[in-house]
């Protein structure tokens, strides 16, 4: 049934990421100034870990090169949030404020999908590249190569890392429908997943039951993190795909909840 | 004494006009207002881990929880966002109609910070007093003549971050990244200005290197002052005339920048 579904998805898709494309090959000067501030992110990140090592030589249980690794996944995660999330589905906050969605919702596609997929900055998505390039140094250092089977726990649990962050996107602009005057929803992203900069296991007990349960942050860097240094065995990936799965199926409802307000308040 | 009065009823009329317009983003505000605390708490809870085994550099754990609440009450009260706006003002044209009015729109961008830390800065202090009232560790002695100087070096530290904020708006008149370099200024801001840990845990060249710049008397200096670290005279001298000069030189910047920047934008506007 979905036979003739499947190319038409593949063919917006394709077609968004031209004109994407098109559109940032444009304005290269925006290349350099993303590298220099994402080196400098990264810079001031592993300064701090060497301020906290300067005075430990545990962080949670984690020796420096296993936190420089998650590091990288946190590096790597943020470009995805920057590339694809922001300036995709982070926009629907004001949109919904403006009444702007009208025009989204109007298009003969799934409103969540094309939200989610029609802005890619391009440039971000090196982020993703440089922080796998960190986490590989690390590990390098580490003297602790990953066994095979690690390094396919540790894609997945980074697959699900990717969906559980484009989940909680999903449900904080969602509740942007209720509370229409709070443009900036997305801060309160940015202030969970600046949580995620540390293995879960450095904070006290009830923040880190909030971040493994309630605000899955843990999932999004310790976990893959942990797979990838050998922390966590190679089952944890099933769990990690499990969470994605379910954030994945409650963001969607959220969502689809969220719309029927919308035609409700809009109507 | 009438000069006075009308600077007062000035004031009053811009602090009232930019509490309102606040009001009609309080939610926003809030979000603001965690995004400020959630900083300093993951710090602390780094730090809390780490001095688990025992004090760190003379910091216990409750000294570092003193050192975070105390931080994130001044930070409050000092930052400045008005780099952001200036560069709006400057590159939308939203400077026209300021420059228009018999009143340097300074004052403007000063009244919204009275308003702005008058709102969240109270805000943090109630939160603060909830959480000490249950968790004695965050206490601090009450000490009027300390008080008072803590007050005075969290005025002086809050004029000079608007005084920062402003002057690096105020380079939108030549470039379309002046608050990129705010951020920058925010990065280094982390480490000498003790937002990531007390200056004294950092590497003593550092801390040494630091003294000579502005970031230690913005932030670190009433910070230290407010949980007691700083108890010298010599000390207490050292951090306000620190706090003194640099305040005077980037008044200096600005006018500067200002005269400079109106000048050039005069001949770009026509």
């Amino acid at each position: 049934m979905s036979a003739r579904r499947a190319p038409r998805w593949l063919r917006v898709l394709g077609a968004l990421g031209r004109v994407n494309a098109a559109e940032e090959l444009q304005y290269r000067a925006n290349f350099v100034a993303s590298g220099l501030g994402t080196l400098f992110a990264l810079g001031t990140a592993l300064l701090t870990l060497l301020l906290f090592f300067r005075h430990t030589v545990r962080l949670g249980g984690w020796g420096f090169w296993e936190v420089v690794v998650l590091l990288g996944v946190f590096t790597s995660l943020s470009g995805v949030v920057e590339a694809v999330l922001r300036p995709g589905i982070g926009q629907l906050a004001e949109e919904v404020r403006s009444g702007e969605l009208d025009l989204v919702l109007a298009r003969p596609v799934d409103a969540q999908a094309f939200v989610s997929f029609r802005r890619l900055d391009l440039w971000r998505l090196t982020d993703v590249a440089l922080g796998l390039v960190v986490a590989g140094y690390a590990l390098v250092r580490l003297g602790r190569p990953p066994a095979p089977l690690a390094v396919v726990a540790f894609l997945v649990a980074l697959a699900s890392a990717g969906v559980v962050v484009y989940a909680l996107w999903v449900a904080l602009m969602s509740l942007a429908f209720w509370f229409v005057a709070v443009e900036n929803i997305s801060v309160l992203f940015d202030a969970l997943f600046e949580g995620a900069r540390y293995p879960v296991t450095a904070y006290p007990g009830a923040l880190r039951v909030v971040f493994v349960y309630l605000v899955p942050i843990a999932w999004t860097t310790t976990v893959p993190a942990a797979a990838l240094t050998g922390r966590l065995g190679p089952a944890t990936a099933l769990g990690a795909a499990g969470v994605g799965g379910l954030a994945l199926v409650l963001a969607r409802l959220l969502w689809r909840a969220a719309l029927r307000q919308y035609t409700g308040g809009g109507g | 004494m009438t000069a006075l009065a009308l600077w007062a009823r000035r004031y009053g009329a811009l602090i009232r006009n930019a509490w309102l317009i606040d009001l009609q983003y309080r939610a926003a505000i809030v979000l603001w207002v965690l995004w400020g605390v959630v900083e300093p708490a993951i710090a602390l809870g780094i730090w809390w881990a780490i001095a688990g085994a025992g004090p760190v550099g003379g910091y216990s754990r409750a000294d570092f929880a003193r050192y975070f609440f105390a931080l994130t009450l001044v930070n409050q009260l000092t930052l400045a966002w008005d780099s952001w706006y200036l560069d709006r003002w400057i590159r939308e044209g939203e400077l026209n109609f300021r420059l228009a009015r018999p009143l340097h729109p300074m004052h403007e961008a000063i009244a919204d910070n009275l308003a702005y830390k008058g709102r969240t800065g109270g805000t943090i202090l109630v939160l603060w007093l909830l959480v000490a009232a249950l968790w004695p560790t965050v206490r601090l002695a009450f000490d009027a003549e300390r008080w008072a100087l803590v007050g005075l070096a969290v005025a002086l530290a809050a004029a000079m971050r608007f005084l920062i904020s402003f002057t690096t708006g105020l380079l939108a008149f030549w470039t379309t990244r002046a608050t990129a370099i705010m951020e920058l200024h925010a990065g280094v801001s982390l480490f000498l200005a003790g937002r990531v840990a007390p200056l004294a845990l950092l590497p003593p060249v550092v801390a040494g290197a630091a003294a000579f710049l502005w970031f230690p008397y913005m932030l670190a200096f009433p910070v230290d002052l407010l949980t007691g670290a700083v108890q010298s005279g010599g000390a207490l001298a050292r951090g306000f005339a620190g706090q003194i000069v640099w305040l005077l030189l980037w008044l200096l910047a600005c006018r500067v920048a200002w005269r400079r920047g109106i000048r050039r934008y005069g001949a770009v506007g026509g």
